[in-house]
């Protein structure tokens, strides 16, 4: 399976219309099966505004479920089975101005909207990269650990690791598509930072672009129960002109499962990714 | 040797090495006298007293080396022919046995695998990429660097799906017989391969998993194929794993700069 958003309201319809209409993933199996330990309010229902869950040493626990919102307006014919939020349109689309991209970045980004973003590494089945693992329509679970949290996508059925143990982030690394994350507690906020990332990485659908420069900090915070919330900072001196933070929520999703996705499964789409 | 061959090139394709954290030290290794690890201490246990299976672990390499040098990645034997030692031979179905011998003659070219396509379960575990297992109270979580995929196993009591969607690593659940982790999987998607052989699996298959760690650095696990469409009895594989002290995964992505699909030929 293998999903394409769209970057122009006009074009959303018919992309949608192509390329969301995948067979929809919901039959009664585990994703229906009841999540253990959640706080109920009176009546029986979960109660999300319930205090954070903490691990045994007193320290925020992000483990669980988590979803993006669904914060983008439905096309008139009619929502997509898989709603994408704005920031995996746009990471920066809350951001007075936009994202402040140097000059060579502007112009990719017009060159990639104009291409309808037939080259994003994700509409091949490549890896999309850590950070649009936060923006992705699909769940993430996240596992929280002594000393690692560990972040599992539906998408690609692949993870991600963020390591708590004290250990420096890596001088001159190999790049890699995730990079290399560790993670210090601000208070009761996780604060991770990430480099050696490789160049050519796709922010958002736009295609604003991520390069080896970059090192990205993300401050995550359990609201409550039911409420997460990613202060996600971008670094990267040679695509913009400054570093710019974007604020991501996540919301707690219960009695569900992840389910495989594998892009590359019956993919029958990339021969039809053209440009204008 | 044809098949060792064509592994050795698959699998020399992209092998991403420097010094960075694949040498930090992990933490809480038992100790020699002489500081070295002691792969013989007693298997770690979990605070309700289960064998804990977590840690970073390699299949053993117990392929043969061709006369003209091992290649960078060596395979074990069970990763070209996961039924090599079973007595009497894989007890294929007719079809089976001709359909192994279609893909052999065919170098294995349509291996799933060796075009980037998910591997599934037996044969992300006979791979020689390392796997860290999580051992968590209801599930045991296992991280791959081949394609850094994840495999979940539920060990929360939950039943195994009666007519589930089918997925490339199927759904799985876990319980303990003693000190042995046993672990079912069925819902699988059908022309999975099991090895480079191409011994199949089909949607009838399910696989029984068997882990058993025997001190810190030691796992023994079996491997049942209990596919009937497939095979005219069930079959055992029994293999080792090896913990792996004081380095780490790196992202591995098949498709990555993939050049090889192209110039994988048949006869």
């Amino acid at each position: 399976m293998h999903y394409i958003y769209l970057v122009t309201e006009k074009r959303s319809a018919i992309l949608a219309a192509t390329l969301l209409m995948m067979p929809a993933l919901v039959s009664a199996q585990w994703l229906n099966y009841p999540t253990a330990g959640v706080p109920k309010n009176p009546d029986g229902t979960p109660n999300l505004t319930a205090p954070t869950l903490r691990t045994a040493d007193g320290k925020p626990d992000f483990s669980g479920i988590w979803d993006t919102p669904k914060n983008r307006p439905c096309p008139p014919g009619g929502c997509p089975d898989q709603e994408v939020s704005q920031e995996f349109v746009n990471f920066g689309w809350s951001l007075k101005g936009g994202l402040p991209y140097q000059p060579w970045a502007a112009e990719l980004v017009k060159a990639r909207r104009e291409q309808n973003g037939k080259d994003d590494p994700g509409s091949h089945c490549l890896p999309i990269g850590f950070l649009r693992l936060h923006t992705d329509a699909m769940y993430r679970k996240i596992i929280q650990l002594p000393g690692l949290l560990v972040m599992l996508n539906e998408r690609n059925a692949s993870f991600r690791q963020v390591f708590l143990d004290g250990r420096p982030l890596p001088v001159d690394p190999n790049p890699s598509w995730n990079g290399y994350s560790t993670g210090k507690w601000d208070g009761d906020t996780l604060v991770v930072e990430t480099n050696g990332f490789h160049d050519g990485e796709w922010l958002d659908r736009s295609g604003s672009p991520l390069t080896s420069e970059a090192k990205v900090t993300e401050r995550l915070r359990r609201v409550n129960y039911g409420q997460m919330e990613v202060d996600v900072t971008v670094d990267d001196p040679k695509a913009y002109t400054k570093p710019w933070t974007v604020k991501l929520p996540l919301m707690l999703v219960l009695n569900t499962e992840l389910l495989d996705d594998n892009c590359l499964e019956s993919e029958k789409d990339i021969p039809h990714l053209v440009g204008k | 040797m044809k098949m060792a061959a064509v592994a050795a090139i698959a699998l020399a394709a992209s092998i991403s090495l420097s010094a960075q954290w694949i040498n930090y030290p992990t933490p809480g290794v038992p100790k020699k006298a002489d500081g070295a690890p002691n792969l013989d201490a007693p298997t770690p246990r979990t605070a309700d007293g289960k064998p804990d299976l977590s840690g970073l672990w390699l299949l053993e390499k117990n392929l043969p080396c061709p006369k003209d040098g091992c290649p960078d990645m060596e395979v074990s034997r069970e990763f070209v022919n996961l039924g090599w030692n079973v007595p009497g031979g894989v007890p294929y179905q007719p079809w089976a046995a001709a359909l192994v011998k279609a893909r052999r003659e065919q170098n294995g070219k349509d291996d799933p695998g060796a075009n980037c396509h998910p591997t599934g379960i037996v044969k992300e575990t006979i791979n020689p990429f390392f796997r860290k297992l999580i051992q968590l109270p209801g599930l045991l979580v296992i991280l791959m660097e081949r394609d850094t995929v994840y495999r979940q196993i539920f060990t929360d009591g939950r039943p195994l799906l009666t007519d589930p969607l089918p997925t490339p690593n199927g759904y799985s659940i876990g319980k303990w017989d003693g000190d042995t982790l046993v672990v079912e999987t069925s819902g699988f998607i059908d022309g999975e391969w099991l090895d480079r052989a191409g011994n199949p699996l089909t949607e009838s298959g399910k696989i029984i998993e068997r882990y058993h760690r025997v001190n810190y650095g030691l796992m023994e696990l079996e491997i049942t194929v209990d596919d009937p469409k497939a095979y005219t009895k069930p079959w055992t594989a029994k293999v080792k794993e090896f913990i792996q002290p004081n380095t780490e995964m790196m992202d591995y992505f098949c498709l990555e700069n993939e050049k090889s699909i192209s110039h994988a030929v048949g006869k």
